[in-house]
C-alpha cells in the first residue's frame, strides 16, 4: 500500500517564539543564539537576516559582521521547549502516528486519513491553521509517499508553504534539484560528488549503484535510494531514551577546580532529576570534557548497583574528572555528564548501612519541592558558586 | 645448593606456591619463587606480603642452598618438562640456577635468597585443628558473600569466632550475611575472634582439596596473623584489622511466611529467570501462595525487563504462613542456592523490605540471610 507521510516543519523556529513575545521584532534581522561579543554560534536567524547570508552554525563574531544591525538575543531553551511540546501536542490531534525529530520539525504518517479530512492536502491545511492560530507560528509542510521526498518537499516550500508530491512522481519532483537540497549530503559530500560531475540529483540517480558504493561504501547506497525516491524508514514514535546528558560550554576555558565540579554537581543534578522523573536508575556515569584544543573525551564508569541519586552521580562524576585532570593539563571548554545503561526502578536495600535508603529520601524531597517552585528554588551548596558566578560576570 | 628431585612434585609444589606470587607489585622480588634446601626435601615459598604459601617436596639434597628466581618463568618452563628427574644446582657465588632434565638444561638468573621477604613464623598463640571437609564446606559456604570491593575493608574478611569447640565463620557484603557453624577436632583454650582475609580461604579451600589430615590453625598473640599447617603445606595470612559488624541482629528472629521448596528447582527457576533480570538490575520476584485443603502451596519466580520479555517459573511449596511477595537480586539467591549440599530449603520471609532467610532443611548449622530489592509490583 502507498504510504503518505507529511514533514511539517516550523520556519525560523526560535526566531518566530521571540517575535510573538515581542511583535516589535517582526520584519526585522534577528538572530538567536547569544551576544555577538560571547562566543557561540547562530542558534537561528529570522529570514530578515538570512538575507545577509547569516545561517544556523555560523559563529557569532562572523554573523555580527555581516549584519551589524541584527539584534541579537540570548535565547530561553525553556521557552522553545514549552512551543515545541504545543506543537507536537497539534500534531498528535491530527495523527498518532508522530515521530519528532528536533524541536521544531516532525513526520506524521497520514496514510488513510484522507477520508477524515477530504483531502491530505487539505488536513496539511488544517495542521498548519491550528499552528497559526494557537502558537502564531508558520509551519512549512511536504507530503510524499516516503520520509525523504517529504522532507525535501517541506524545505523546497519554504517560507510558510506547502507541497504535495504525488505518488509515482517522486523522481521527477527530485530531478532537478541541486544535490545540497537532498538529506545526507553534507559538504564533503557535495564536493565528492561535484568533482565526478554530478550537480543535480536526477544527475546523481542516473549514477550506477556500484560506482556510489565505491566512494562512499554502504551509504552510497543510501544516497542512491534517496536520489530515487525509495526511502522504506516508517515514522516511529519515540522509544524510550537510552541515555540521558547534560553539558555545558564554559564562557571561558577553566582550570579551576572548585568551578568544575560545581557545574559538574549542577549538570548531574538536572541528569539525576530527569532519571527519577522517568522512574528509571542508571547503571553507567559518563563524563564528558572538551579541552581548549577542541580534543573531546568522555569516560564512564559502570557503578555496581544501578542508583538515581544525585549524591553518586556527582560522586562518580567528579573521580572520573580527578583522574582525566590528572592526565591532561589543558583548561577544559566543555564539561557534560550524562547517565546510560537505564534500568527499571528496582532498588537493593542494604543491610549494614541506610546511607543509599537515606539519599533516596532526600531526592525524593527535593524533587518535590523544585516541582513546585522551580528548579532553582533549591540547591546544593556546592553549587552556590555558580551563583555567585553568574551574578557577578551579569 | 645441589638437589634432585622429580618434575612431577616440582610442577605440583610450584602451582601450590603459585598463587601467592605477587602480581602487580612494587617490590619486584615478590614476584620469584624461594627454592631452598630444607634437610632432605625443597622448600618452595612464595608471598604477595599479604599471604605466603610455603611448600615441602622430596628431594635428595647433595649440598645446601637457597636461592629466587622468577615464578612464572621457572613454572613455566617446569609444567613443560617431562616427568623425569630433574637436577638442580646453584654454582657457588653465582646467582644463576642450573637445571637438566632428560636432555633439557637451562639457565635461569636469579636473585639473592636473603633479599626474600621474610615469611613470618608463628608458633605460639592459640592453636586448633579441623576436619578437612568440615572446614572446606564452612569455607564454601560464607566465602562468596564477602565484599570484593575495598571501601569496607573488615568486610573484604570472613569473620572467624573460635569458642571452645566451635568454629563460626560469617562473611556480610552489606546486602547478604552468610553464618556457618562447624565443630573443631581440637578446643581453643580461649575464645578467639579474628578477621581473615577472604582471599585466603578461597586459597585454603583450593590447597585442601587434595587433603585428608586435619588442618591446623595457629593465630599469633596479637591476633595480626594466622598460620595454616597442612601436610607439606604452609600458609600464612595477614589476618584484617578491625571490628566485624554484630551480625547476631541483622538475623531475624520470627517471620510471617515460611516456604519450603527443593534446591535444585528453587535453582533452576531463579537461572531461568535470571536471563531476563539481566538488564534490570538482575530484580527476580517471588510470590508465595500457601496451599489449601487439596491443593499444593507454590512458589512462582519471575523476572521481566520491558524491552525483552518475561519469563514465569512455577515450583511446588509447602507453604506455613501468610501469602508474601518478594524480590531478591537473582544473584544473590544463585549464589545462596548453589553451594547448599541440602535436596531442601527453606525461605523466611517477614515483609517485602525486610531480610530473607534462608536456612537448608534438616542441619541447623548454616543461615543465609539476603536483603530484597525494593520493586514496584
Amino acid at each position: 500500500m502507498t504510504r503518505q507521510i507529511m514533514h511539517i516543519d516550523l520556519d525560523a523556529f526560535f526566531v518566530s517564539v521571540e517575535q510573538v513575545e515581542n511583535p516589535e521584532l517582526k520584519g526585522k534581522p534577528i538572530v538567536v543564539g547569544g551576544r555577538p561579543d560571547r562566543r557561540g554560534v547562530v542558534a537561528s536567524a529570522s529570514y530578515e537576516a538570512r538575507a545577509f547570508g547569516l545561517h544556523a552554525g555560523m559563529p557569532l563574531t562572523t554573523a555580527c559582521r555581516l549584519c551589524p544591525q541584527a539584534t541579537f538575543i540570548e535565547g530561553s531553551f525553556p521557552k522553545y521547549r514549552s512551543a515545541s511540546q504545543r506543537f507536537m501536542a497539534i500534531l498528535t490531534d491530527f495523527s498518532p502516528y508522530l515521530e519528532p525529530v528536533s524541536l521544531d520539525e516532525a513526520y506524521l504518517d497520514v496514510t488513510g486519513f484522507e477520508s477524515i479530512y477530504g483531502s491530505i492536502y487539505q488536513m496539511a491545511v488544517a495542521i498548519k491553521q491550528r499552528i497559526k492560530d494557537e502558537l502564531r507560528l508558520c509551519a512549512s509542510v511536504g507530503i510524499a509517499s516516503c520520509k525523504v521526498v517529504a522532507k525535501v518537499a517541506s524545505e523546497l516550500s519554504k517560507p510558510d508553504g506547502l507541497l504535495e508530491v504525488a505518488t509515482g512522481k517522486e523522481r521527477s519532483f527530485l530531478s532537478p534539484l541541486p544535490i545540497t537540497k537532498l538529506p545526507g549530503i553534507g559538504k564533503k559530500t557535495e564536493r565528492i560528488l561535484n568533482g565526478l560531475g554530478i550537480h543535480t540529483i536526477g544527475k546523481l540517480s542516473a549514477m550506477p549503484l556500484s560506482t556510489l558504493k565505491s566512494h562512499f561504501g554502504a551509504s552510497g547506497e543510501i544516497l542512491w535510494r534517496y536520489a530515487h525516491g525509495i526511502d522504506h524508514r516508517k515514522v516511529e514514535p519515540p522509544s524510550a531514551a537510552k541515555s540521558i546528558s547534560r553539558e555545558t560550554t564554559f564562557g571561558k576555558d577553566t582550570r579551576d577546580h572548585s568551578l568544575l565540579k560545581a557545574t559538574l554537581r549542577y549538570l548531574g543534578e538536572r541528569v539525576g532529576s530527569q532519571l527519577r522523573q522517568q522512574g528509571k536508575q542508571a547503571r553507567c556515569v559518563t563524563l564528558k570534557l572538551r579541552y581548549a584544543d577542541f580534543t573531546t573525551i568522555t569516560r564512564c564508569h559502570t557503578l555496581r548497583q544501578a542508583s538515581n541519586a544525585d549524591q553518586t552521580i556527582f560522586d562518580t562524576g567528579v573521580e572520573l574528572l580527578n583522574k582525566a585532570l590528572s592526565q591532561e593539563k589543558q583548561a577544559i571548554r566543555l564539561i557534560g555528564i550524562g547517565v546510560s545503561n537505564l534500568t527499571e526502578p528496582g532498588r537493593q536495600l542494604a543491610m549494614l548501612d541506610s546511607s543509599a535508603q537515606r539519599l533516596g529520601q532526600l531526592n525524593k524531597a527535593i524533587d518535590r519541592i523544585r516541582k513546585k517552585y522551580g528548579f532553582t528554588a533549591i540547591q546544593t551548596g556546592r553549587t552556590l558558586l555558580l551563583k555567585e558566578i553568574n551574578l557577578s560576570s551579569s | 645448593m645441589r638437589l634432585t628431585c622429580l618434575q612431577e612434585n616440582l610442577n605440583r609444589g610450584l602451582s601450590v606456591v603459585g598463587r601467592a606470587v605477587a602480581t602487580r607489585t612494587t617490590l619486584p622480588i615478590t614476584n620469584n619463587v624461594l627454592l631452598a634446601t630444607d634437610q632432605s626435601r625443597l622448600k618452595l615459598a612464595a608471598t604477595n606480603l599479604e599471604m605466603a604459601i610455603t611448600c615441602w617436596i622430596g628431594a635428595k639434597v647433595e649440598e645446601e642452598g637457597a636461592i629466587t628466581v622468577p615464578a612464572r618463568l621457572l613454572t613455566e618452563f617446569i609444567n613443560s618438562l617431562p616427568n623425569d628427574k630433574v637436577d638442580i644446582s646453584l654454582p657457588l657465588q653465582t646467582k644463576t640456577l642450573e637445571l637438566k632434565c632428560a636432555r633439557f638444561e637451562a639457565r635461569i638468573s636469579g636473585v639473592d635468597a636473603k633479599d626474600f621477604p621474610p615469611i613470618p613464623k608463628i608458633e605460639q598463640g592459640i592453636t586448633t585443628k579441623v576436619e578437612v571437609e568440615a572446614l572446606h564446606w564452612g569455607i564454601t559456604q560464607v566465602v562468596f558473600a564477602a565484599a570484593s570491593e575495598e571501601s569496607r575493608p573488615v568486610l573484604t574478611g570472613v569473620d572467624a569466632e573460635f569458642d571452645g569447640d566451635l568454629l563460626t565463620l560469617a562473611a556480610a557484603d552489606g546486602f547478604r550475611l552468610a553464618v556457618y557453624k562447624l565443630s573443631l577436632a581440637t578446643p581453643v583454650s580461649q575464645k578467639t575472634e579474628v578477621i581473615i582475609p577472604a582471599r585466603t580461604l578461597a586459597e585454603l579451600n583450593r590447597l585442601m582439596t587434595d587433603q585428608e589430615e586435619a588442618v591446623e590453625i595457629t593465630v599469633n598473640p596479637n591476633k595480626s596473623q594466622a598460620l595454616f599447617r597442612l601436610k607439606n603445606i604452609e600458609l600464612v595470612s595477614q589476618l584484617v584489622q578491625g571490628t566485624f559488624p554484630q551480625y547476631a541482629q541483622l538475623i531475624p528472629q520470627s517471620y510471617n511466611t515460611r516456604v519450603v521448596v527443593d534446591v535444585a528447582q528453587f535453582l533452576r527457576a531463579t537461572k531461568t529467570a535470571s536471563i531476563f533480570a539481566r538488564d534490570g538490575s538482575g530484580i527476580v520476584r517471588l510470590v508465595i501462595v500457601p496451599g489449601g485443603e487439596l491443593t499444593p502451596g507454590k512458589m512462582t519466580i519471575s523476572a521481566r525487563s520491558e524491552e525483552i520479555g518475561d519469563d514465569v517459573g512455577e515450583i511446588d511449596a509447602i507453604v506455613e504462613g501468610e501469602e508474601a511477595k518478594i524480590a531478591f537480586n537473582g544473584k544473590y539467591l544463585t549464589d545462596a542456592l548453589g553451594v547448599l549440599r541440602e535436596t531442601q530449603v527453606a525461605l523466611e520471609t517477614t515483609n517485602p523490605s525486610s531480610p530473607g532467610v534462608i536456612r537448608p532443611v534438616g542441619v541447623d548449622n548454616y543461615i543465609h540471610v539476603v536483603m530484597p530489592m525494593f520493586v514496584q509490583w
